[in-house]
């Protein structure tokens, strides 16, 4: 089946194009929409019209070269950054309008966002006041992401996969819908990363959502039901993995063909 | 807010930055009080106003230093380490946030300036005595001493967030606090005459000072000094929170 390259002009009908919701979804609306999304930085265009939308109980490979645009529509998504023009919704608003977004939206966006200094467990207390979850959460999140024993130390003792546990322990605080990941297996061993993807299998099957932007395609490949590939701030390519890696071809070869070969 | 408020004092009092902070601000009230104390002559040292602001007014002057590095700590190291990231997708609202900054670091700003002006006052007074110095300071000196030292240090944390938050980077905002109140601010109330020299009395460092009373010839009076170093304040606050509103976080 050939791979058709994606128009440039906006789409926004992606969900009705391609099946990307199991029928029994809990909730007709999308989970992520991204409209036109565009974000300048003076003459370099990071993301250029940009259109996709994410419905609930799916993981979402979020794939491109580096350089592509991928981190920045994350910071879009997640109201750290403003766009230059479209916009980036969650749960239909921007999230800066969201109403405690820790309860629903928990995010990662880089590996080493604690103060060396602070002890693991205080990182955690620190968002949990900020976000009025109870402390026994804390110890929740620390036992689920098998931190518990090391959450004393500061982190700076901590080992880069420890790091990313320790982050992803502050994404679930809140106990959230949608979980947004940056290259969330850097660092982990591969107990680490079975672990990951089993916990993000999971997390989908409770009708959860993830998107979860990585390199590493072969990981990709085995947790994700389906991708949207973007290129030079576009999107080249979307849809569930069996219809990009049908007819002998791999989601590599899909990727390479489609981001001329960068990576 | 009460909650962001929570967090904010416990992200400053999880990591030892305040702790270090408050150890260099102590062993350097000691250095300076012990220094002018023995070191200054007596015929130099036996006016109330001498005895304020050459021997104990260290504590003042040391506890607004720091209170601005702990005020431009609370905001630059978050910016430095990452952590601004979370704190902001847990708050989203920044002004909040910076809020709880300025709150936060106002509180263990006063503390700091209560425990320098305590540490000056009494290694200051012990000093003078030691060399037969009679302590020309009362009841009601100490007192607006050590009221004006806390408040002096409290606003001064305020002007550090602020700051911290326009200028984003730890060092130039930190080196700029010290370069500021520790020369910038000598030489403009130092012995210049003229517009200069009549311009400096209204810097921030020289409000502050007033405050507790110090140089009183020199200086405008305590509530005149409040009121210019609240504006400063509000200034810096207002200013640092429009730069966090505006600014993409990386």
């Amino acid at each position: 089946m050939p791979i058709k390259r994606e128009e440039n002009e906006a789409r926004i009908d992606d969900g009705a194009r391609v099946p990307l919701v199991p029928a029994e979804a809990r909730a007709d609306d999308p989970v992520v929409t991204v409209s036109s999304l565009t974000k300048r930085y003076g003459e370099l265009v990071a993301v250029d019209e940009l259109t996709f939308s994410l419905r609930s109980g799916t993981v979402t490979g979020f794939l491109g070269p580096n350089g592509a645009g991928k981190t920045t529509t994350l910071r879009l998504l997640l109201g750290l950054a403003e766009p230059t023009a479209g916009e980036a919704l969650v749960f239909g608003r921007r999230y800066h309008e969201l109403d405690n977004p820790a309860r629903r939206v928990g995010a990662v966006l880089e590996s080493s966002d604690f103060h060396p200094g602070r002890s693991g467990r205080d990182h955690l207390r620190v968002l949990a006041l900020a976000a009025e979850i109870q402390a026994s959460r804390v110890e929740e999140v620390l036992d689920l992401v098998e931190l518990d024993s090391d959450a004393h130390r500061r982190v700076k003792t901590f080992s880069l996969g420890m790091r990313q546990r320790l982050g992803l322990a502050a994404a679930l605080l809140g106990d959230p819908e949608l979980l947004i990941l940056d290259e969330p297996a850097t660092g982990l061993d591969p107990a680490g990363v079975h672990w990951l993807r089993r916990f993000l299998r999971r997390f989908a099957e409770q009708g959860r959502t993830v998107l979860v932007a990585s390199h590493m395609l072969a990981e990709v490949a085995q947790t994700v039901d389906q991708v949207v590939i973007i290129n030079r701030g576009r999107r080249v390519a979307s849809g569930r993995l069996d219809e990009l890696t049908g007819g002998g071809k791999t989601l590599e070869d899909t990727y390479l063909e489609l981001t001329d070969g960068e990576s | 807010m009460i909650s962001e408020l929570r967090s904010e004092l416990l992200k400053q009092h999880s990591t030892r930055t305040n702790l270090g902070l408050l150890s260099a601000m102590l062993a350097l009230v000691l250095l300076a009080v012990l220094l002018h104390g023995f070191g200054l002559r007596a015929e130099n040292v036996d006016s109330t106003s001498e005895q304020l602001t050459l021997v104990v007014g260290w504590g003042e002057r040391l506890g607004a230093v720091f209170g601005g590095l702990l005020g431009a700590m609370s905001i630059t190291s978050e910016i430095r380490h990452g952590t601004i990231r979370p704190t902001f997708l847990v708050t989203p609202q920044r002004t909040r946030v910076l809020a709880s900054k300025v709150l936060g670091s106002m509180l263990f700003g006063a503390a700091f300036g209560l425990i320098a002006t305590a540490l000056s006052v009494g290694v200051g007074s012990a000093a003078l005595a030691a060399r037969g110095i009679e302590s020309q300071l009362d009841g009601g000196a100490y007192a607006l001493f050590f009221v004006g030292g806390a408040a002096a240090a409290a606003l001064w944390a305020v002007i550090g967030v602020g700051l911290g938050a326009v200028v984003g980077n730890q060092v130039p905002a930190l080196i700029g606090i010290c370069a500021w109140l520790l020369f910038v601010e000598g030489l403009l109330v130092g012995d210049l005459i003229g517009a200069a020299g009549d311009v400096g009395r209204f810097a921030p460092g020289a409000a502050a000072a007033a405050i507790t009373g110090q140089d009183s010839d020199k200086l405008v009076a305590p509530a005149v000094g409040l009121i210019l170093l609240v504006l400063y304040a509000a200034a810096a606050a207002l200013a640092g929170s429009v730069a966090t509103a505006r600014r993409d976080v990386a």
